[in-house]
């Protein structure tokens, strides 16, 4: 393990073990082949639903609130629709959704590291403010804030949960500009009279990207569950979306007498958040070991 | 200690500032006309102009704001369009039953991540195991924990309630405090204070079990680290039982970095609260929240978020002190 292991974060954060990776040790190939079960993974989950005996939202009323049996592996909703396949076109929206915020959380957060650590002064100043003012909130509060404010739609929560999810990034990457700028690469790049753009892009952003890529793989699991749960609260895509947490709501009624109802979906998230957890941990190790042998 | 108390109370302030602002930025974009959910959807335009300009949503903006921080000052948050309340007076109705729920919670985390945490950090081999176990319990949700606790402890069993604060055949004191577990043990009525705890159990497991987890996880790295250093290894050579050098020596080094994630959970804990309030019908501040969104109330829903978010500031702004009360290293930073 690093030596240092930094502990905190957003509430929702609750990883440990982020490793102080040190700038520009990784080769960038090394960082992008960490990647591959990622992909791997996105591709099952994006033609799953291929597998799916039946659509989405078909309603068969007839066949409501059926016991789990070979015709309906996870058994039937309340107005009929087929559980399992609800729950695979409910994976591949979460998964996705929880990728998008990474990436637009990283884009924002990113850009917001990259300007802080780039101009320093007063820019610096200004912006890590900011970002320490959205770090000192509890994150799922204000995503519940900014959604409602906005009106409940799938969009919107991927922009809320980006919103509230940005500022780690922010700091990692102004911390890792910064402390390559320092370094003997930099200063010879400014003396060849590279411009100031040229010189972030290409001299000290790479560097940050193992760092970005760990906390990245690490958020996936999180970002799941936070998703699931402000869909459970009625936060996510309407009705008839199938959506994991809403399904699991919807289904709390039948707890009792068709416990399959709520408990699947549910569960489904479980699997998901572990496999993203599982992998997280793997790239973490991966990478961790990279840099510190 | 007294500067640290002062500069730390300053960026409370601050953030406590910044918050408002936040709140104030989402009711300026809010796509929804405020004035005329208010007056009804029937009214005529006349009179959602007329409550638009009492409500100074035609102000300039720079003035609203002024506005708006007066009415915060005064403890003004607006009425509730649905209730049609005061939000503050609704928020204190439903406060101390989100405030028994997470402090309950609160503790119990603390003390399972403390004890996990040890068993961890003293597991030497089992370790590889209690890792895969400690990211997969990382990877539940709080409402299928929740379900599934229902299930074995309400349905099965049938041992634990499993809605609501209390049961139906109680009369619930009214006052001193709000909080049942308290106002039950001063009105000298043990029969509902047992009742009340064992409402509490469930939800409060629920909360608690990501929280104590991620400060399990936290406490043992931080064990790992000073188990390393020489002052335990002297205490080891000196022939300390592996527990004494452990509870003795080890932990109270090492316990910052848990207790920081402790103050951090909450932030997870008061958004879990909106989830974990929904499954068990606990009437607090998390249900009124969930029925709120169906409303799009979204005076209540600011109003909520201001609390649970000074709530959230307040118990950081604690645990800071607190740990630098507990180690002196981190007064001098």
């Amino acid at each position: 393990m690093s030596a240092i292991t930094r502990v905190g974060g957003p509430a929702s954060r609750m990883w440990r073990g982020r490793p102080a990776l040190s700038p520009g040790a990784l080769k960038g190939e090394t960082v992008w082949h960490a990647l591959i079960p990622v992909a791997i993974l996105s591709l099952v989950i994006l033609i799953a639903p291929v597998l799916a005996p039946y659509g989405g939202t078909d309603v068969n009323p007839v066949g409501a609130l059926q016991s789990p049996s070979p015709d309906a592996w996870f058994g039937t909703d309340e107005i009929g629709r087929d559980v399992f396949s609800r729950i695979l076109i409910g994976i591949r929206t979460s998964w996705f959704a929880a990728l998008g915020v990474i990436l637009l959380g990283t884009i924002i957060g990113g850009l917001i590291g990259a300007i802080a650590g780039a101009f320093g002064g007063k820019v610096d100043m200004v912006l890590m403010r900011i970002t320490d003012l959205f770090l000192s909130l509890p994150a799922p509060v204000l995503a519940i804030a900014v959604i409602a404010a906005m009106g409940p739609s799938l969009r919107n929560t991927l922009i809320a949960l980006s919103i509230v999810w940005w500022p780690w990034y922010a700091r990692i990457v102004r911390g890792e500009v910064r402390a390559l700028a320092a370094r003997p690469h930099a200063e010879a790049a400014q003396l060849a009279g590279v411009s100031r753009t040229r010189l972030v892009l290409k001299h000290l952003l790479p560097g940050a990207a193992a760092p970005v890529i760990v906390t990245m793989s690490l958020d996936v699991g999180n970002l799941i569950l936070a998703l699931a749960g402000l869909s459970f609260i009625g936060l996510g895509a309407p009705p008839p979306a199938p959506e994991l947490g809403a399904m699991s709501a919807r289904g709390l009624q039948y707890l009792f007498g068709h416990p399959w109802v709520p408990i699947a979906p549910a569960a489904a998230v479980a699997l998901l958040a572990l496999a993203a957890n599982l992998l997280g941990d793997a790239i973490n190790r991966r990478l961790d070991q990279r840099t510190t042998r | 200690m007294g500067a640290l108390v002062l500069r730390r109370f300053g960026a409370l302030l601050a953030v406590l500032f910044g918050l408002a602002c936040i709140v104030f930025v989402l009711q300026t974009v809010i796509p929804s006309d405020p004035a005329r959910a208010m007056v009804g959807a029937n009214a005529s335009q006349e009179a959602v102009e007329a409550k638009k300009a009492e409500l100074g949503y035609d102000d300039p903006l720079p003035q609203q704001f002024t506005q708006y921080l007066q009415r915060l000052a005064q403890g003004d948050l607006q009425s509730s369009l649905r209730t049609r309340n005061e939000v503050t007076a609704d928020l204190r109705e439903f406060a101390p039953a989100t405030f028994e729920l997470a402090f309950s919670a609160f503790v119990l985390a603390v003390a399972m991540g403390l004890g996990l945490g040890l068993l961890l950090a003293g597991g030497g081999r089992a370790g590889r195991i209690i890792r895969i176990f400690l990211i997969g319990g990382a990877s539940v949700p709080a409402f299928l924990t929740g379900l599934l606790l229902i299930l074995v402890f309400y349905s099965w069993l049938g041992i634990l309630p499993a809605s609501g604060r209390v049961g139906d055949n109680f009369i619930v004191p009214d006052g001193p405090t709000n909080l049942l577990v308290v106002d039950s043990i001063i009105g000298g009525t043990p029969d509902l204070t047992l009742d009340a705890l064992k409402h509490l159990i469930l939800p409060a497991l629920t909360l608690a079990l990501l929280p104590a987890l991620a400060i399990a996880r936290t406490l043992s790295t931080s064990l790992t680290q000073v188990e390393r250093e020489d002052y335990v290894r002297t205490a080891r050579s000196k022939g300390l039982t592996e527990r004494t050098v452990l509870l003795k020596h080890a932990l109270r080094n090492a316990s910052g970095p848990a207790l920081t994630m402790s103050g951090l959970q909450v932030g997870l804990m008061l958004g879990g609260v909106v989830v974990v309030e929904r499954i068990f019908a606990w009437p607090g501040i998390g249900l009124y929240i969930d029925q709120s969104i169906a409303y799009s109330d979204f005076p209540a829903i600011t109003g909520a978020t201001l609390l649970l978010g000074t709530a959230y500031v307040l118990v950081n702004f604690f645990v800071d002190l607190t740990q630098a009360w507990a180690d002196p290293r981190i007064r001098t930073v």
